[in-house]
């Protein structure tokens, strides 16, 4: 498949040159998905977190934009509970902007530029949406606050460890317990989504 | 290519298996390229555009050199293929069972347009007709098939036990039961039905039955589909499920797709049929119709209009047939069950969007209307499918709609049959049958019930449903009751086709079919004496706004070039591979370069380039100043 051996040589590409602040790798025993990290930017809300992504690449990759979407929780208007994330280049046109000529490692890039400004315009949490237009300051208040639950490693000197499964079984539990935590935080979830 | 073994980077540590089998896919990826480049433009043409190519590395270059080879000589196969199993039929030609046949035999269906093919076998007679609008790309295909019972009776006892087995597995010539099933499975199954394309399920139903099943599958891929088919794979070897169905079939004896021709035929049906005069009468009938039919192509252009026609015609043609359904009743078992299956399969453009809905919304008001309908409504595997089932004075409509999206098959759409949009007609229609065996088959448990009732021990269920069809359905009430009944099976039973696996399924349905059925105590006339069924496949374009890709014509009007030594290292951005010597480019009127296979398959679902986005038409205008 074309996806395999692309796959390979853009696995190549991002260990040999990644994007800055951005690991990506496959991990063992998956095939057709890879795990990244997205380091917060300074001057962000995020900064300090770490947070992790999953990307499943599809059968007819790159002829399909990779799925992508963040295992660990984030405050932002783009990106949902469920960590999907509301990103043309990850959509085939012409709702998107997805392209083969794209690849896993620009992509990656772009939500990192998302997450340093994110697009109200066109939300997926209404409501963090709302507060990031018309309250910036709780916004980043509220970012910080979960920036610092669920993204920042408490032992920060290994963050970027070798063993990256183990963290990522981590982040994931950690999201579980995060959308418990945000019932009790009562989310709305009625929020509209306009990206989808 | 470099990379072939590929240093396993970061994630070194899969397993060797899956090294393995990487190595192998990167070999095979290497073999394509080679094997792409090595192709002369009309060879690889040929292969694009019967998706032939398949995705580099998916297939061995043997396997693709086999299927170049096959392609070539292919389009005069189907004819040439008159199938053992036909020899027996008539008038027909046959075709045979294969998924590559009968992608075969539609495609040549679709060049030549139409087609009519009618023979008879034992107590059966069928005919075929297939035909085409050259400019619309839609094809539509009825086979109508007329049972003479009493033949069918005498031979099923004669034969009784034996032929339910044997039809599964071989049988040649199999008895009226075996027959039966064939037929009704082609309707009710699917895939038999489907490509038997009227010609081999009809004529020689036995064995095309289990072939047509089995090809299918290979094809199909798409999710929801396959449980579906493996259940009625499992179905039908089973000699159980097999005759209710024969039996349902006749019971429901008339089984006409066409709804505008289906009073026409409904009419002649019962008449001539009261004699027992088996095949003669049999495929007189069927050219009647057969008439009327072509002469309905209309309305295939208008689907609404058509479905129409259909629900509105059971009201009126109610009566008479009612009628005649009655007077049939009196005959007995006399009147020979005759299925009509219609399917049409066409192509929804943008604009008929309105059209589209209005069919099935049309469907949905009617069937709400009446008490007899049962209407149901799913969406899965992406395939959008309203499904309704009236009765009405005697008559009995299914009309299933399904919504194809055919995007991703090619732009030339229909016109051009490409595998891919055939299999993928196939798929649906299979599926939709299955719909339909559902409702069938609850159906035939009614009637077995009524029978079991009624009639002991007919020489089981080949006969029975003759009867049951020839009780008169004049109670209104009895008949709604009993339909209700129905209806409410056959939700279970497509629910059950939904949640449970083909296991599930089949001992759910068997046993309900068994008998354990709670014999819907309707004492219900039994079976009404016309069944119609209605059956559309809209292949939509647009189904969600999804990028146009250009046409065939519109990729080979790209320059196309071979990469020479010359040339300064590039690299293709789509699989991100340097070009090597030989490679064959396609050079876009932006100016970007990619490796033909590469590109040409962006561009059939797309229209830009994938570097800058250009429109690739649009630019290719410009180009011309350039």
């Amino acid at each position: 498949m074309q996806r395999v051996s692309r796959l390979k040589r853009e696995l190549q590409m991002l260990s040999t040159e990644p994007p800055p602040g951005i690991t990506c790798w496959r991990p063992e025993d998956l095939v057709d998905e890879l795990r990244a990290q997205i380091v917060g930017g300074d001057g962000t809300p995020y900064e300090g977190g770490l947070f992790t992504l999953e990307i499943k690449v599809p059968e007819r990759y790159p002829f399909e934009p990779p799925n992508i979407r963040f295992l660990t929780p984030i405050y932002h208007p783009n990106i949902d509970n469920a960590g999907r994330i509301c990103h043309d280049g990850l959509k085939l046109p012409p709702k998107g902007a997805w392209r083969p000529s794209l690849n896993i490692s620009t992509v990656l890039t772009s939500i990192q530029l998302l997450m340093a400004e994110p697009n109200p315009d066109d939300p997926l949490m209404a409501d963090i949406s709302s507060e990031f237009k018309y309250n910036k300051q709780l916004f980043v208040e509220n970012a910080r606050r979960w920036t610092e639950k669920h993204a920042v490693q408490k032992n920060t000197g290994s963050l970027k460890s070798q063993d990256h499964s183990s963290s990522d079984l981590k982040t994931s539990r950690k999201r579980d317990s995060a959308t418990s935590l945000e019932k009790t935080e009562k989310k709305p979830e009625d929020a509209k989504r306009t990206c989808l | 290519m470099e990379g072939s073994d590929g240093s396993e980077q970061s994630g070194s540590d899969q397993s060797e298996s899956q090294r393995r089998r990487q190595l192998d896919r990167l070999d095979r990826e290497e073999a394509f390229y080679q094997f792409v480049n090595n192709l002369s433009d009309e060879d690889y043409r040929l292969m694009r555009d019967n998706n032939l190519l398949g995705t580099p590395g998916e297939v061995t270059e043997d396997e693709l050199l086999s299927r170049l080879q096959q392609i070539k000589d292919g389009p005069e196969q189907p004819n040439s293929n008159p199938s053992a199993e036909t020899g027996d039929a008539t008038g027909g030609s046959e075709d045979s069972s294969n998924g590559d046949t009968l992608l075969d035999w539609l495609n040549t269906v679709r060049r030549t347009g139409n087609t009519t093919r009618s023979g008879h076998r034992g107590n059966q007679s069928w005919r075929a007709v297939s035909q085409t609008n050259p400019n619309s790309g839609d094809f539509r295909f009825s086979l109508e098939i007329n049972v003479n019972r009493n033949l069918a009776e005498q031979q099923a006892a004669a034969e009784g036990g034996q032929e339910t087995p044997e039809a599964p597995g071989a049988p040649g010539e199999v008895a009226a039961a075996g027959v039966n099933a064939a037929g009704v499975n082609a309707p009710g199954v699917t895939a038999p039905g489907v490509t038997a394309p009227g010609v081999t399920a009809p004529a020689a139903p036995p064995p095309p039955v289990p072939e047509a099943e089995a090809e299918p599958e290979p094809q199909a891929s798409p999710p929801s589909p396959p449980q579906r088919r493996a259940q009625r794979r499992a179905r039908s070897p089973s000699p159980e499920p097999r005759r209710t169905r024969a039996r349902t079939a006749r019971s429901r004896s008339p089984l006409s797709l066409e709804r505008l021709d289906g009073l026409p035929h409904l009419r002649h049906a019962p008449r001539p049929m009261p004699a027992p005069v088996v095949p003669a009468e049999g495929s007189s009938r069927t050219r009647q119709h057969v008439p009327s039919r072509q002469s309905n192509p209309e309305y295939e252009a208008q689907p609404p209009a058509a479905e129409a026609a259909p629900m509105t015609e059971a009201p009126s043609a109610g009566p008479q047939e009612g009628e005649a359904g009655g007077a049939e009743g009196g005959a007995g078992g006399r009147r020979p069950p005759t299925i009509m299956l219609d399917l049409q399969v066409r192509r929804v453009r943008p604009g008929e969007y309105r059209q589209r809905d209005s069919i099935a919304n049309r469907t949905r008001s009617r069937s709400q209307n009446s008490n007899n309908t049962f209407l149901y409504e799913s969406e899965r595997g992406g395939f959008r499918r309203t499904f309704s089932r009236s009765e009405r004075a005697g008559v009995r409509t299914y009309v299933s709609t399904i919504r194809i999206p055919i995007r991703r098959i090619s732009d030339a759409g229909l016109g051009e049959a490409t595998s891919m949009a055939l299999q993928s007609m196939i798929r649906q229609i299979m599926t939709g049958f299955g719909e339909l065996s559902y409702l069938m088959d609850s159906d035939s448990e009614s009637s077995d019930s009524n029978r079991g009732a009624g009639t002991p021990a007919e020489p089981t269920e080949t006969l029975n449903n003759p009867e049951g069809a020839s009780v008169p359905v004049s109670e209104e009430p009895s008949v709604r009751a009993a339909s209700a009944g129905e209806a409410r099976t056959a939700e279970r039973d497509l629910e059950e086709g939904l949640t449970s696996g083909p296991a599930g399924r089949e001992g759910g349905g068997g046993g309900f079919r068994a008998r354990p059925r709670p014999p819907i105590s309707m004492e219900e006339p039994s079976s009404l004496p016309f069944l119609r069924l209605a059956h559309f496949f809209l292949l939509n374009d647009d189904d969600e706004d999804q990028p146009q890709g250009l046409t065939k014509e519109q990729i080979d009007n790209l320059a196309m070039r071979n990469f020479g030594e010359s040339d300064a290292l590039k690299t293709c951005s789509v699989c991100i591979t340097e070009y090597a010597e030989g490679n064959k480019l396609r050079k876009l009127p932006c100016s970007h370069e990619y490796h033909v296979h590469c590109i040409d398959r962006w561009l059939s679902e797309n229209s830009t380039c994938p570097i800058c986005r250009r429109a690739v038409l649009v630019s290719a205008n410009r180009e011309s100043v350039v």
